[in-house]
Formats: structure tokens, sequence, C-alpha cells
């Protein structure tokens, strides 16, 4: 079994380098908290960048693209279905903020 | 196919991988699940409170979590060395990384706990806000931040032992490896905690 596993032998020079790239990605994103965007376009960027730092992480930390191509089929659309559906509840908060007490 | 024994035949896994990693990958699954439903409950009472609360100043707090990020990439990076070492079956090298990531998580524990020592100083609470906004900002950051501050804790806990027993011959590389992967994900929960909970709380 052990012969199949995953490499993963990058090195670490080649950890380092992508360890700086993900330190500029948390740069970026402080930079734009101060942007004063609002708070719905700050948010989007902020999850894009964290989608792109973590892809990332679990494709180069994690090794998952070393991995046969059947983990990566087994475990990522699963996850992105679950996140998928969660969003079904979004509409439901948006509403509260027409429910809202007016003062006039 | 294996053939093992007269009349045994051991059929190769489809990942072609160890049970531990594919465990600890469908733990990961779970889990990713489990923090992904906690940030979207976060984002539910913050879309829905009209006078959110956004406290955090860029000094001390979005400089403590940036410090913070750095520490736990940087303990990443020690935690690829480790398992590293141990592939090459260098015990006293892959030894030298587990300290160090198990050093850096002591750290990045100890600055999580100084930031709640001083918000809670300041009248933070798990149903109390001292800014008079909302009581629920101190329940989801706190029940956020808790949850991962106690995979983190675990996460030492957890390479000491494999530390321990790498070193007297009872764990080999796949077991680095394996707690490796539950290292980098409590990494990866932190990049989405971070600007979430953080960031997006700036004043």
């Amino acid at each position: 079994m052990a012969g199949t596993e995953a490499k993963g032998g990058m090195g670490m020079k080649s950890y380092w380098a992508i360890w700086i790239g993900l330190l500029c990605i948390v740069g970026i994103e402080v930079f734009l908290t101060y942007r004063h965007w609002s708070p719905h376009r700050l948010l989007l960027f902020l999850l894009i960048f964290a989608f792109i730092e973590a892809s990332i992480a679990v494709m180069f930390f994690m090794h998952l693209k070393d991995e046969r191509p059947s983990l990566f089929w087994s475990l990522v659309p699963a996850l992105l279905f679950v996140l998928f559906m969660m969003d079904h509840f979004w509409p439901d908060a948006l509403r509260l903020e027409h429910l809202r007490v007016v003062h006039w | 196919m294996v053939m093992a024994g007269h009349d045994t035949v051991r059929e190769e896994s489809p990942y072609g991988i160890q049970h531990k990693k594919l465990g600890i990958w469908l733990f990961i699954l779970s889990d990713a699940v489990t923090f992904a439903s906690i940030l979207f409950a976060y984002g539910y009472v913050r879309v829905g409170s009209p006078d959110w609360t956004r406290p955090f100043e860029f000094s001390p707090t979005i400089a403590n979590g940036m410090v913070m990020t750095l520490i736990l990439l940087t303990s990443s990076v020690t935690m690829l060395g480790a398992f590293e070492a141990a592939k090459l079956a260098n015990k006293s090298r892959c030894l030298a990384w587990l300290g160090a990531t198990m050093l850096l998580g002591v750290l990045f524990a100890a600055l999580h706990i100084r930031e709640w020592l001083r918000m809670i100083e300041e009248g933070w609470r798990l149903f109390q806000n001292p800014l008079g906004g909302p009581a629920l900002f101190g329940a989801t950051f706190f029940s956020i931040t808790g949850l991962h501050l106690t995979h983190v804790v675990a996460g030492v806990v957890a390479i000491g032992v494999v530390a321990v027993k790498f070193n007297r011959g009872r764990m080999d590389a796949g077991h680095v490896e394996t707690v490796g992967l539950y290292w980098h994900f409590v990494d990866v929960v932190w990049m989405f905690v971070f600007p979430l909970v953080y960031l997006m709380n700036a004043k």
C-alpha cells in the first residue's frame, strides 16, 4: 500500500514559495478591508480570496493534487454540494432586512 | 489484487491510500461542514442584524490576527518539513520539525487567549455587547474562534502523541502525514475565520 501513497515531494523550497504566496493573499485581504467598500462587495472579494487560499493549501500542502482523482471526486463535489445547499438560507436572512422596525 | 496467504484475496483501495489517511479525509470533510454551518449561521445573524457591531481596530486586534495567520501558515510548512523528513526516515529532523509545529501551535493559542482576555476585560461576553449592539456578536465570535482554538489545542496534543510514538518507532511517516492533514485543515479553516470574523468586523 505504501507504494501507492501520494508522493507529495515538492521540496521545502516550493513549500516556502507557496507560503509567501499565501501571505501575499492575506496582505491583499487586509488591504481590501481598508478600502471602505460596501460590506457586500468586501464579503464577496474576501470569500474569493479565502477560497483561492484554501484551494492552494488543500492541493499543495495537503497533497490532494498528488492523490488519485477518485479521492478528489469523492470529497470535493460532496463538500461543494453541501455548501451550495446552505446558500438556500440566504434569502431568509436578507428578508429580515425588510422586516426591520423603521422609526419615522 | 494482492494475494496474501493461501486463500485470502485483498483488494486494493480504490483511492490507493491507507485506511487512516482515508479516515482523516472523511473526518476533515465532516468537520468542514461543521465549520461551514457555524460560519453560515454567523453570516445569517450578521445580515439580519441592522446595527451589527464592528469593534475591531487595526491595532491591536487586526494586527494580532495577522500575526496569528503568519504563525499558523508557518506551522503548516514546518509540518510539511516533518513529513518530508519522516519519508526519508530522518528521525531527528522529523522530531525537530514536529517540535517547531507544536511550538507555533502553542504560540497561536497563547495569542488567541490573550485576545479573548482583552475582550473579556472590555466587557465582551457570550451574550453581552459592551458597545450596545447585538449581543449575538459575542456569541458568534467566541463560538467560532473557540471551536477553532479547540481544534488547534487538539492538534498540538495529537502532534505530540505522534512525535513520541514516532520517536519510539511505533509510528511511521504515514502517521505523520495523517496528523499533518489535520493540522493543514486547521490552517484552512483559519483562512475563512480571519477574513469573515475579523476583517469583516474591522472599524
